[in-house]
């Protein structure tokens, strides 16, 4: 058969509806030691917004160096458009990357970085959505100042803008609002949720549960390594088995919920305790603590993402 | 490729670094011009490059030679090596290097693009020095033909001649640093750290002078990239063999071929942390 130039376009980007970046066993070690990605699978849907969460050393940045080719796995395979990702392959045309902080030439303007930046892969200057682009740094005139005098705020918008003069498709953004004033982590936030309107794919990197919960639709959560959960935000909070109960005497209440058999775990956080159920609806531990002569002032399900993450970790620590 | 190649010419050509240090080589035969002017040397009989010096007071036209004879041990090696250790590793330390490979452009081209630039700056150092040597030489001392005496050592050469000559001493100097050039570049696709890759080009070349300096090494010295260096004086002086330049010439290129193919493979396997 052959393919029309439209045709085979749509055959090299893989699966129109489905997943736009596939991770499949996906493992990087550093030596013998440091076993940095262990055995990754996950994948993000076209147009999705997929939270990539996890603590500090979970594997995080090394998991997208190896989905920009940047860093080889040591086995396993990263996808993007279906196409396995090596260095430098040319489907990373489709993708706006950045890795760790933004990082430019001290000694030329924010404007020239762009430019040569742009111009290094064979673009022609000025790209069509550079003015775009430039009002999402709002530099102003310092633009044209050397990067060397930026704030690092300033390095982190301008770093966001260098990724969207592509116009990717997916955008893979490595804690964005590290490091970044309140002001500019809602700016940022907002424009991660703009471009996901537009149907960029966005796969972001956090190690705060609130931003995952704020822009994203998916999150994958990783622990050392390896894949802790991966599914829908709202699923991972629905999953959540934590309660809050308020009440009159703590210690009897932990006393009584320590017995029971359908409680996995009580942390006392006065004027309360925050419950782990195993399964049992909220109201036995109720009958419980009321049968055991503990008043119950008020039930609160700590359906909040960090408890959801929190117990995921826990219970990946103890597995 | 020639998009990667005029990006990497155009960084290094708005990088203040790279005046400083162009700027410095082609200042020496400006300074060697001014301390001739102010205290001429005597002729000393004994020929060979100490006899250089006379003769740079006699005609501008030699002011590149004793340049030569100055920069080539010390200062050039180490322009060179500035441009060429820092070439990848700047832009590791930068963190610039990523965002360039995932742009993306292939490993294979920022390589070679690198690589050109550094040659491009490299020959341009060199060049410097025979061109602001004829420039102050010739203000200074004049475009004279050389004293009488110098044909005594058989050099009659017309002023021409001279400093047609001149610039090939100066491109053959230029490629002795080949090999250490080389080395800093290999070094600098496998650190973050400039310094580092200067440093060891740098060593390289003021190792291999001092191993030129053993005598019982005897005959295992001329594999050394630096035991050719002063070969081009040959041109100036008939009593030395011109098979030394084609031997300095030639030793450059095993050494180049290894240390850029230890590069290129270095540079395409390696994971890009920084
Ligand atoms: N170049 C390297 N050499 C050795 N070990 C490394 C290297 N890079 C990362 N590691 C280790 O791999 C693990 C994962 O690191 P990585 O930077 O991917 O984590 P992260 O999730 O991005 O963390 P953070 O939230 O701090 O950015 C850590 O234990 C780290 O120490
Ligand atoms: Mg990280």
């Amino acid at each position: 058969m052959v393919l029309t130039p439209l045709e085979h376009e749509l055959d090299s980007s893989g699966p129109l509806d489905g997943s736009v970046i596939e991770v499949r066993g996906l493992t990087k070690r550093f030596g013998d030691e440091v076993l940095a990605v262990d055995r990754l699978d996950f994948t993000v849907a076209r147009g999705s917004v997929c939270g990539l969460l996890g603590p500090n050393g979970a594997g995080k940045t090394t998991a997208l160096r190896m989905l920009v080719g940047l860093v080889r796995p040591s086995s396993g395979e990263a996808r993007v458009f279906g196409t396995r990702v090596t260095p430098s392959n040319p489907v990373l045309q489709r993708v706006g990357a950045m890795i760790e902080a933004a990082a430019f030439y001290p000694y030329l303007s924010g404007t020239s970085n762009l430019r040569l930046y742009w111009e290094a892969g064979g673009g022609r200057w000025p790209p069509p959505n550079l003015d775009d682009a430039l009002a999402i740094a709002g530099l102003g005139n310092a633009v044209e100042r050397r990067v060397k005098t930026y704030s690092h705020g300033m390095k982190q918008r301008l770093g966001i803008a260098r990724v969207l003069l592509g116009e990717p498709e997916i955008l893979m953004l490595d804690e964005p609002t590290n490091g970044l004033d309140p002001q500019e982590i809602r700016e940022v936030r907002r424009l991660m949720q703009r471009l996901a309107d537009t149907g960029t794919t966005i796969l972001l990197s956090s190690h705060l549960l609130g931003e995952i919960e704020q822009v994203c639709s998916h999150v994958v959560v990783m622990d050392r390594g390896h894949l802790v959960s991966a599914g829908t935000v709202a699923e991972l909070v629905a999953g959540t088995r934590w309660v809050y109960f308020e009440v009159d005497d703590t210690t009897r209440a932990a006393e009584v919920l320590g017995r029971h058999p359908g409680v996995l775990g009580v942390t006392p956080e006065p004027p309360g305790l925050t419950v782990e159920l195993d399964g049992i609806p909220r109201s036995a531990a109720v009958e419980a603590l009321v049968a055991g002569g503990v008043a119950v002032e008020t039930v609160t399900a700590r359906n909040r993402l960090e408890d959801a993450f929190l117990g995921l970790l826990r219970e990946s620590a103890g597995a | 490729m020639t998009a990667v190649l005029r990006a990497e010419l155009a960084k290094q050509l708005r990088r203040p670094r790279t005046y400083v240090a162009l700027g410095i080589v082609g200042f020496i035969p400006v300074l060697i011009t001014i301390a001739l002017w102010a205290s001429p040397p005597e002729f000393s009989g004994r020929g060979g490059t100490g006899t250089f010096f006379y003769y740079a007071t006699q005609t501008g036209l030699f002011i590149p030679a004793v340049s030569l004879v100055v920069l080539s041990r010390l200062l050039l090696p180490f322009v060179v090596a500035v441009f060429a250790g820092d070439a990848l590793a700047a832009e590791g330390g930068w963190g610039t290097l990523r965002y360039l490979l995932v742009r993306p452009v292939s490993r294979g081209r920022v390589f070679v693009a690198k690589l050109i630039t550094v040659i491009f700056f490299a020959t341009i150092g060199s060049m410097l020095i025979v061109v602001t040597g004829l420039i102050a030489g010739t203000i200074a001392f004049g475009w004279n033909e050389l004293p009488p005496i110098a044909s005594l050592f058989g050099l009659d050469q017309p002023p021409g001649e001279i400093a047609r000559n001149m610039f090939v001493a100066t491109l053959y100097v230029g490629w002795s640093m080949a090999a250490a050039g080389a080395f800093a570049f290999m070094v600098s696709t496998m650190t973050d750290v400039p310094a580092g890759a200067i440093g060891a080009g740098f060593g390289l070349f003021m190792t291999s002078q001092i191993v030129d300096q053993i005598e019982p090494l005897d005959e295992y010295r001329n594999i050394l990239p630096t035991h050719y260096l002063e070969a081009w004086t040959s041109l100036f002086n008939p009593r030395y063999s011109d098979g030394e330049m084609l031997s300095g010439i030639l030793i450059q290129i095993p050494y180049v071929i290894a240390f850029c193919a230890i590069g290129w493979w270095w540079f395409h396997r390696k994971d890009i942390k920084s």
